[in-house]
């Protein structure tokens, strides 16, 4: 057992009681590092050798040197009888969409390889600030724009620990890489469409999708500014809730964080969930998506999928929790055509500034005149992601089409917000506390599988777009494993600012399977 | 031969005077700064900002917008403008498009006889069709084969208020920008300095057969950067387009360029089709929620506005519109004028006279603030009561302005100190005549001839060695006397 095997609120017991120190820590956490992780993604990566298939990847930047003047940082601290934050000496990985100062910020594309943030994100800050220490950024698709890190610019791509032929999911692939690798105890990624959830569930750890505007969005490299939240992967629910309780709460730099204050989400962590309400959905145990004739093709779901949940219900139910079935959330089939359209708008804009002017890449080629500068600078800095995002985009904002595409979906965002106030209403016929669903439609998939085929991998989101849509909460928790020995998700999703109720049905579901053989089994790359 | 009239409407983008920007907090004036030197990660568009909007900036826009009868909505919402330029750090600019702070308005525009066709004055009303907040771009200067871009500029605050095509001469155009200009001083929302572009200009004009209500396609000229420019490059386009009309040619729709120094106007480009901007709402910010709590704060002590203290000045006070007119044209000035008239408590006419012809210019000469003169309205009172009582006389009184002004002692004082009261005593004023009369004899001889018109030449004799301190009709009476 080494010290970068244990939780953080483990290693902030043993910081407390100065059985180690946060040089150790952090020694330990770079050890893995290095057996573990490979090379970091860069972008003339060569051709990928049999030993890079076998390693994790989820490293772009390591920064041991910003780490190590933290850690001591730590130390004198501790050593000086001085108040510590409350994740002191706690390794995390940072998504390389999050800006930090001083080091290269790339969102995994070409365009920004060069860029090197003169500012920090206000979550990492408040991270740092806590006495964490920030160990690297980590790899994700290109932008975020995907669903297994494949698509990032910096190769090779991360690959899932449990099975390194599979991809760890994503866009937030590298976050929950290295937690699972348990290089680190916690990483901040972001979730745009389950981008934290479904990466999480893929890799076998916690992932927790904030309610909207609960974590500033100020330095995150945005995708679609009205969908993304900050939140963090971590493998203990415990951990989790200490870092969102770090990272929450309102931001002057930011006008869409919220104010609402943060609640406590620790204090009543274990006090179970006797008298709950938890609903299951037949919406969320199958996936429905436009057969290309104006109907909808249904699917189900894998069995062990499904069983998964149905077990963490029976467990749930077994602590005292009151399990409601058939909760209708008829809208959830419109999530991936809704959020195809809004995204991507957004995306398109928000994507502008990335004109070889002010930062980033600016072609080496010769130009003619401006326009010829900007065509040749986004040609070859944006990987496939980024331009068909921009391709959508700007046709269905466009003035003659934005009616029928970017008003309609949101349109269809009301209504997919209503089904969760209906489910969550304190009056209404459901009266839920938390809605239990599987977290993804499938287990981690082979890396190349689904690459390239953007509609279908969106559809690796459909459970967890809803959420974003609506703006409300959600985590995604270790339910078990599947035949092949990849880990199967679960979702539960709340009302708005709902977080320390999920966290507390998440707890007593974790403590109630503890002993369940599953949870024994380490991901391949640690046996 | 057939009679046009030009229809006008004008687009300007009004720089408001907050201390920082709209949306972070860098200060908002760059004027004299070195290119990007007043810029932050937020203004310049880097990777992951935020916008945040600045109150004062909304708070500005809403005395605006009441000034301009625009209705302040309870609800508006940012809208972003996505199109490419290198000084547009984002690629978009962040604005208003369907549901903006103000809808609709007016501004009354009194124009005076002597800009008139038929020399009457008369009152044209201009219709507002949009006002609403956004943000400034940076500046691009090119320099041979490079550009230059100065992103100082970017996120500075502006208002962008779109007038009906209401205007029908140039002389309208330029007197509306010379009320509005007015106004926004007055309102000290901005400075309103068109050659410092806190106001700029672009003016579509078309042109129709006099008594048709039609539009016709119109030009839009850019890059005018004083009044004077905006009533010469309308004019000139006027006279472009009856010309292409009567030649027979169709008005295409180009956007054209001023050229101040040939004074000619240039073709930019055509303008075929309209940009599409492809605006969808700002999700990076909040709406602006204006509570009637939050309007009322903003409004309270809504000052009276040039163009009705114009009148009332003519009411209240029987200016004529003349004077109304120059002492409303600056808010201090007629606070000051009011004041005045208050504390003197005679003839308000006397008050504007001395205040237009002799305090007006020294405002002008040494470039003062009307509200912070040492030379107060209640000095400018006792002044003129000095005078009206005999103590002093007019020229002594003129001299004793600048005196004030510098001292900043009362007239009173530097009065009774210097000995500047006026002389009535014969005998000194007697004594002076004779002098005077012994000095000039040639002119004695011309008055004794007939020359009776010379008088004042010998009052100003006298004056001048007494240094003006004597009684100008004493001084007549004992010179004709002694003429005699």
């Amino acid at each position: 057992m080494d010290l970068c095997d244990l939780s953080a609120l483990e290693l902030s017991r043993l910081l407390g009681e100065k059985k180690t120190s946060a040089v150790e820590i952090l020694e330990s956490s770079l050890r893995r590092i290095g057996e573990v992780d490979g090379r970091p993604g860069s972008l003339n990566a060569g051709e990928i050798t049999p030993n890079d298939r076998s390693r994790v990847h989820a490293m772009i930047t390591l920064t041991e040197d910003l780490a190590l003047e933290q850690a001591r940082e730590v130390d004198r601290k501790l050593a000086a009888g001085e108040k510590v934050g409350p994740l002191a000496g706690v390794p995390f990985t940072v998504k390389d969409i999050f800006c930090v100062k001083d080091t290269p910020s790339t969102a995994g594309s070409r365009i920004l390889a060069n860029f090197v943030a003169p500012y920090t994100a206000t979550p990492v800050e408040r991270m740092v600030a806590a006495g964490a220490l920030m160990i690297g950024k980590v790899n994700l698709d290109e932008f975020t724009y995907g669903s297994s890190t494949e698509s990032s610019a910096f190769q090779p791509s991360t690959r899932n620990p449990w099975d390194t032929s599979r991809v760890p999911g994503g866009s937030s692939g590298g976050s929950t890489a290295s937690v699972a690798a348990y290089e680190v105890p916690l990483s901040l990624g972001t979730d745009t469409a389950g981008s934290i959830r479904q990466p999480a569930a893929f890799c076998g750890v916690v992932g927790v999708k904030p309610t909207y505007g609960r974590v500033s969005r100020y330095g995150l490299i945005a995708f679609a500014s009205s969908l993304d939240c900050p939140g963090p992967v971590s493998r203990t629910v415990t951990d989790a809730a200490s870092m969102l309780q770090v990272i929450a709460g309102p931001d002057s730099h930011d006008a869409t964080a919220a104010t609402t204050p943060v609640s406590d989400y620790l204090s009543n962590l274990e006090m179970g969930v006797r008298g709950m309400r938890i609903g299951l959905s037949p919406d969320y145990f199958r996936i429905t998506f436009p057969d290309g004739q104006g109907g909808f093709k249904e699917q189900e779901l894998p069995a062990e999928i499904e069983k998964a949940v149905r077990h963490a219900a029976d467990v749930l139910a077994s602590m005292g929790a009151e399990i409601v079935e058939d909760v209708p959330m008829p809208n959830t089939r419109y999530g991936i055509p809704a959020y195809f359209v809004i995204s991507r708008v957004e995306a398109a804009s928000n994507l502008h500034r990335y004109d070889g002017v002010k930062y980033g890449l600016r072609t080496t080629q010769n130009y003619t005149d401006l326009k010829s500068m900007y065509k040749l600078t986004r040609n070859e800095g944006f990987g496939l992601q980024p331009k068909l995002r921009i391709l959508m985009g700007m046709y269905v904002s466009a003035a003659q089409y934005s009616e029928q595409y970017y008003k309609r979906a949101l349109r269809v965002r009301t209504l997919i917000r209503r089904d969760f106030e209906a489910a969550f209403d304190p009056a209404g016929n459901y009266r839920l506390d938390a809605l239990l669903t599987p977290t993804t439609p499938t287990t981690a998939f082979e890396m190349d599988a689904v690459y390239g085929d953007s509609v279908l991998m969106q559809y690796a989101d459909q459970l967890t777009v809803p959420a974003n849509h609506a703006g409300v909460p959600g985590i995604s928790l270790p339910g078990g494993l599947d035949s092949a020995q990849l880990p199967i998700g679960i979702q539960l999703l709340g009302a708005d600012y709902s977080e320390d109720k999920l966290f507390r049905v998440a707890r007593a579901y974790e403590m109630a399977t503890e002993s369940e053989d599953w949870r024994k089994v380490k991901p391949k790359v640690l046996r | 031969m057939t009679e046009y009239e030009a229809v006008i409407g004008l687009e300007t983008h009004i720089q408001l005077n907050t201390k920082t920007k709209i949306f972070c907090s860098c200060k908002a004036d760059s004027w004299a700064d070195e290119p990007n030197t007043n810029i932050c990660p937020v203004c310049c568009g880097l990777p992951g900002v935020l916008p945040v909007l600045n109150k004062a900036v909304v708070e500005k826009a809403v005395v605006l917008a009441n000034a301009m009868h625009s209705e302040i909505q309870p609800l508006s919402y940012f809208d972003r403008k996505n199109y490419f330029y290198p000084d547009l750090p984002k690629g978009y600019q962040i604005s208003q498009f369907d549901q903006s702070l103000g809808k609709g308005g007016y501004l009354d525009l009194p124009i005076p006889a002597a800009n008139s066709f038929d020399k009457k004055a008369y009152i044209r009303r201009v219709s507002i069709w949009k006002l609403h907040i956004e943000e400034d771009a940076g500046k691009t200067k090119n320099a041979g084969n490079r550009r230059f871009i100065d992103f100082n500029r970017c996120g500075v605050p502006l208002v962008e208020m779109v007038t009906g095509p209401d205007l029908r001469t140039a002389d309208e155009a330029a007197q509306y920008l010379i009320r509005l200009r007015q106004l926004l001083r007055w309102l000290g929302i901005s400075e309103a300095d068109m050659e410092k572009a806190h106001l700029r200009c672009d003016a579509n004009v078309s042109i129709r057969v006099k008594g048709e209500t039609v539009l016709n396609p119109k030009t839009e000229i850019k890059n005018v950067n004083s009044i004077e420019a905006v009533r010469d490059a309308i004019a000139t386009e006027i006279d472009r387009q009856v010309r292409e009309v009567e030649a027979g040619h169709r008005i295409e729709a180009w956007t054209l360029e001023w050229d101040e120094d040939t004074g000619s106007l240039k073709k930019m480009r055509s303008k075929e089709t309209e940009a599409d901007y492809r605006y969808f709402r700002e999700p990076d910010l909040l709406p602006i929620r204006m509570t009637e709590e939050w309007k009322a704060k903003i409004l309270a002590g809504f000052p009276e506005l040039p163009l009705q203290r114009r009148a009332r000045f003519v009411e209240q006070y029987g200016l004529p519109e003349y004077d109304a007119d120059i002492l409303t044209g600056e808010r201090r000035l007629s606070d000051y004028y009011e004041e005045a008239v208050k504390d003197y408590g005679g003839d308000p006419k006397k008050v504007s006279n001395w205040l237009m012809n002799d305090v007006l210019r020294m405002i002008n000469e040494q470039g003062l603030n009307p509200s912070e003169m040492k030379l107060t309205p209640q000095a400018l009172a006792s002044l003129l009561k000095l005078v009206d009582g005999g103590t002093i006389n007019i020229s002594t009184g003129k001299s004793l302005l600048q005196k004030v002004q510098d001292t900043g002692r009362t007239p009173e004082a530097i009065v009774s100190e210097e000995g500047l009261g006026k002389v009535s005593d014969d005998s000194a004023i007697r004594t002076v005549c004779e002098e005077v009369l012994t000095e000039s004899p040639n002119e004695v001889a011309s008055y004794k001839a007939g020359k009776v018109t010379l008088i004042g030449w010998f009052v100003g004799q006298v004056m001048k060695k007494m240094r003006g301190k004597a009684d100008a009709a004493m001084a007549r009476s004992i010179l004709e006397e002694l003429l005699k």
